[in-house]
């Protein structure tokens, strides 16, 4: 199985206070930001990983994980980090963060996507910074593939996956056929959440994405890494959407104590214009 | 607080950068032999993966274990919960063996990665720490003595997890004084020993990680002679290995009972009964008996290495947890108007005096991780120049055998104070156990105890460390500070500083030369009384001197800084590195001259002191 895993940096979002926004509100301040790979993303590319192997140690790699992300030069990174973590290889689309939306990374990713030919495309159900969650779909559209998004566990069949979703009120399962684009939710790497047909039907994971092995970062230097030129795989880029600017959200101001209910009514009133 | 395990460790990985490759340049080590598969991309990218791993895996685990403890079950050591998943995913991502020669399997990174990496690990979970810590001390005493035989049957398996491993020193009337051991060897032939004698706070003594421990035993064989000189060291493994390296029936090697200790709780330090049933067996490491001590000075200067290591790891997470309550707490009014009870309450962090404490701690931490950073840079660099430069070789060995004292005697010292210090960060809070400083306290009390306590640190200072070599590794040192002076005392932002550094640096070589007096003109005893506080004259002016070269550097990149709100957060580094290093040096550096004037005076008090006036109980 061949599987096509996008990827995203995002600013730590353990460190969420230091995303700055300078005063002529024209950009989101991002030098000096430390980055991670989009948490969603990770667990796409550890439930990539297991569908390609048995859960039997040593691990061995039965098809062709695939990374790609969209950036500058440093978010290759982010690509080395996913080789020293098991991908086979990767692919930076060159970009600058800020020409980039949902809708032109994924007319980008459906250009990656045919040439590639990968039988899955597994990817986040959204990146933590803008929380937009619409490239898996819209990707899905404009292949016109089979989408599952939000997916907690997946099995794989001879030529798809049995795909359960995490819905309001509990699961749904999905078959898709390949190929198809399917999104991951957070339990997608829970011990028993994904299985390849090697993969013994009693074998548990470790709970969370696997650690880079310290020989494997080693080796992930010598994995290919491949530099794309968006225009290669859009030759429309426009934005769909378009930032007039940012603005830090207002502080919270102090509350104030009322006289009585009629205080109360008043202000409600003519004040907050709530009732 | 919430029960669930939560990661309190954290790490300033700019900080890590700096030191790796702004002040101690890395990289010009890098891509050449033997670190020639290293380049920066690797380093940087096993920060970012270790850091991960350890916040992951170990730092959920740091708490927990010290409330739960380790417990003795019909003569098992069960280690605490989490433990054992920790320590399969530790050698499963191999970080013990990261510096490691690639011919046992290692991948033979600069000790300077190594140290950061020790220092993640430690840092996260002390306690834990401490079993992979021993068995790869252990196995580097097999690699570098052991027979072929030997190195086949337990290298690998100590290297990577599949056993654990001790070092049995201390006994219940042999501590400090190791010479008057009496565990007893005697010979069976075939280079087997039977083995008899009762070992004391034995770290990671036992424990149910691994499917087998080595413990490394110091004993007498029979008839050797009385003191150091006639000790040997044996491996005497928990279950006996068979030739085919399957693990065998369990050696007579029993677990008498755990300490129940102030800190490290998670890490089981035992009592262990050798031949109790008179089944004990062991084997020499090497060939050659009465060779256990020089042997386990191997084991036993890595290890003062990394409880500097420890030191530094513990008191940066203090000093990081009490940095983040600072900011967050709010307590009080600003000075300027601190009579209105209107004004909006600040965060601690506005106040005078907790910036005095943050300030002190960060540049103890800073400091101290300098030193160690400077060891390990001449430990990198006898490798590097190691059949290449033999005058180069000898200097840096030189240097890294001076340091080590320094770096297990100061770096535990400090990391005390720094825990205390954030502990009264945090005020009220930092004596509760909700809050992850007290642990740190705790845990971090031993470092200046185990592996020969501080004043044992201090006398191998001044008793062999000054003298080695005609006293040339002490030369090159002062002479070392006072380039770095004569080069910068007209710096303009730290030139005052750095003349005080001179100072410092005249007050010691004037020290060491009245330590010479004395024991040339047969006053020895006022040595001890000197020594730990000679100690600390030497690691406070090698630690100003590595804060202001730290410091020249952050000026001359302050300078080359584009303005702008796009370089504030490099700009903020630099100044924080700048200001820690003249904190330093006025506030502490002058010590070290008014250490000589105290010394100068040769008070003998504690010596004239009658046992009796101590007290009258």
């Amino acid at each position: 199985m061949k599987i096509l895993v996008p990827l995203k940096r995002v600013a730590d979002p353990d460190n969420a206070n230091k995303v700055k926004i300078p005063a002529s509100g024209a950009t989101i301040e991002t030098t000096g930001l430390e980055w991670k790979p989009n948490p969603f993303d990770e667990y796409a590319l550890e439930a990539a990983l297991r569908l390609t192997e048995d859960g039997k140690a040593p691990k061995v790699r039965a098809g062709e994980v695939v990374v790609v992300t969209f950036g500058p030069k440093e978010t290759e990174t982010t690509l080395r980090a996913a080789l020293a973590t098991g991908a086979d290889r990767a692919i930076r689309v060159d970009a600058a963060d800020d020409k980039l939306d949902g809708h032109l990374v994924a007319r980008a990713l459906k250009a990656l996507v045919e040439r590639e030919k990968p039988d899955l495309v597994l990817m986040g159900k959204q990146a933590v910074d803008g929380d937009s969650n619409q490239v898996g779909q819209i990707l899905a559209e404009q292949l016109d593939y089979p989408m599952a998004t939000f997916a907690a566990t997946m099995k794989e069949e001879a030529g798809g996956l049995l795909v359960g979703r995490e819905v309001d009120g509990g699961v749904i399962t999905l078959r898709v056929k390949f190929p198809a684009v399917v999104t991951v939710d957070l339990r997608i790497v829970a011990p028993t959440s994904v299985y390849s047909m090697k993969t013994a039907p009693a074998f548990k994971y470790n709970d969370g994405v696997r650690f880079a092995a310290l020989p494997a970062i080693m080796a992930a230097k010598k994995k290919p890494l491949a530099e794309v030129k968006l225009a290669d795989l859009a030759a429309d880029q426009g934005l769909r959407v378009t930032y007039h600017g940012f603005q830090a959200p207002p502080a919270r101001k102090a509350g104030i104590k009322v006289k009585d209910v009629t205080d109360l009514v008043n202000r409600l009133k003519n004040e907050a214009k709530a009732l | 607080m919430s029960t669930q395990a939560q990661n309190r460790y954290k790490a300033d990985l700019r900080e890590i950068r700096f030191l790796l490759f702004e002040q101690f340049k890395l990289g010009s080590l890098l891509g050449q032999a033997p670190f020639d598969s290293w380049g920066t991309d690797e380093v940087n990218m096993v920060l970012d993966q270790a850091y991960k791993f350890v916040c992951d895996v170990l730092g959920p685990l740091n708490q927990s274990g010290d409330r739960e403890g380790c417990r003795l079950e019909n003569g098992q050591v069960h280690e605490p919960s989490g433990f054992k998943g920790a320590w399969d995913a530790l050698y499963e991502a191999q970080y013990k063996t990261i510096a490691t020669d690639p011919a046992h399997g290692g991948q033979g990174a600069p000790h300077m990665l190594q140290v950061i990496t020790e220092e993640m690990i430690t840092g996260a979970n002390t306690a834990f720490s401490m079993y992979p810590g021993l068995a790869y001390g252990a196995a580097e005493v097999i690699q570098q003595f052991g027979t072929a035989a030997q190195k086949d049957r337990y290298l690998h398996a100590m290297m990577f997890g599949k056993y654990g491993g001790t070092m049995c020193l201390t006994e219940p009337h042999a501590g400090s004084d190791v010479g008057s051991s009496r565990s007893v060897a005697k010979k069976i032939g075939d280079g087997k020993y039977k083995i008899t004698g009762t070992k004391i706070f034995i770290s990671a003594g036992d424990h149910t990680m691994a499917e087998n421990i080595v413990h490394l035993v110091l004993a007498r064989v029979e008839g050797a002679p009385a003191g150091t000189k006639g000790l040997s060291l044996f491996i005497v493994p928990k279950f006996r290995v068979n030739d085919d390296g399957t693990v065998g029936a369990r050696n007579d090697v029993n677990v008498g009972s755990i300490e129940h200790k102030m800190g490290i709780n998670g890490s089981a330090t035992c009592v262990l009964n050798f031949g109790e049933n008179d089944d004990c067996i062991g084997e020499l490491v090497g060939t050659t008996e009465n060779m256990g001590m020089s042997q386990m000075f191997l084991l036993m200067n890595g290890a003062r290495i990394s409880v500097g290591v420890q030191g530094v790891a513990v008191a940066s997470f203090a000093y990081l947890n009490a940095l983040e309550y600072a900011k967050d707490r709010k307590q009080g009014a600003p000075m300027t108007s601190w009579k209105d009870p209107t004004v909006p309450r600040v965060a601690i962090i506005e106040h005078a005096d907790v910036r005095r404490m943050l300030l002190e701690m960060k540049s103890k931490v800073e400091g101290i991780r300098a030193l160690v950073m400077k060891l390990a840079c001449h430990q990198d660099n006898v490798r590097f120049y190691r059949g290449k430069d033999d005058e180069k070789v000898a200097y840096h060995q030189g240097q890294v055998d001076l340091l080590v004292p320094l770096v297990k005697a100061y770096g535990s010292d400090q990391a005390f104070r720094v825990c205390e210090l954030a502990i009264q960060t945090y005020g009220g809070a930092g004596y509760i156990k909700d809050y992850p400083v007290e642990q740190a306290a705790r845990d971090a009390k031993v470092f200046s105890i185990y592996e020969g306590t501080n004043h044992i640190q201090a006398m191998d200072l001044v008793g062999r460390k000054l003298g080695q070599h005609g006293g040339k590794n002490l030369q090159a040192f002062v002479s070392d500070v006072a380039t770095f002076v004569a080069q910068n005392d007209k710096h303009p932002v730290l030139g005052a500083a750095i003349k005080e550094l001179g100072g410092a640096q005249e007050a010691l070589a004037g020290m060491a030369m009245r330590l010479l007096m004395w024991f040339q003109t047969g006053r020895i005893a006022l040595v001890p009384l000197a020594a730990n506080r000679f100690l600390e004259m030497m690691s406070e002016t090698a630690v100003a001197w590595l804060l202001l070269d730290g410091a020249r550097i952050a000026v001359d990149a302050l300078a080359a800084l584009p303005a702008g709100e796009e370089s504030a957060r490099e700009r903020a580094f630099y100044e924080g590195k700048k200001h820690a290093a003249l904190f330093f040096a006025r506030n502490v550096l002058p010590n070290v001259k008014k250490s000589a004037e105290i010394l100068a005076l040769e008070d003998q008090s504690p010596l004239d002191m009658p046992t009796d006036g101590f007290a009258t109980v």
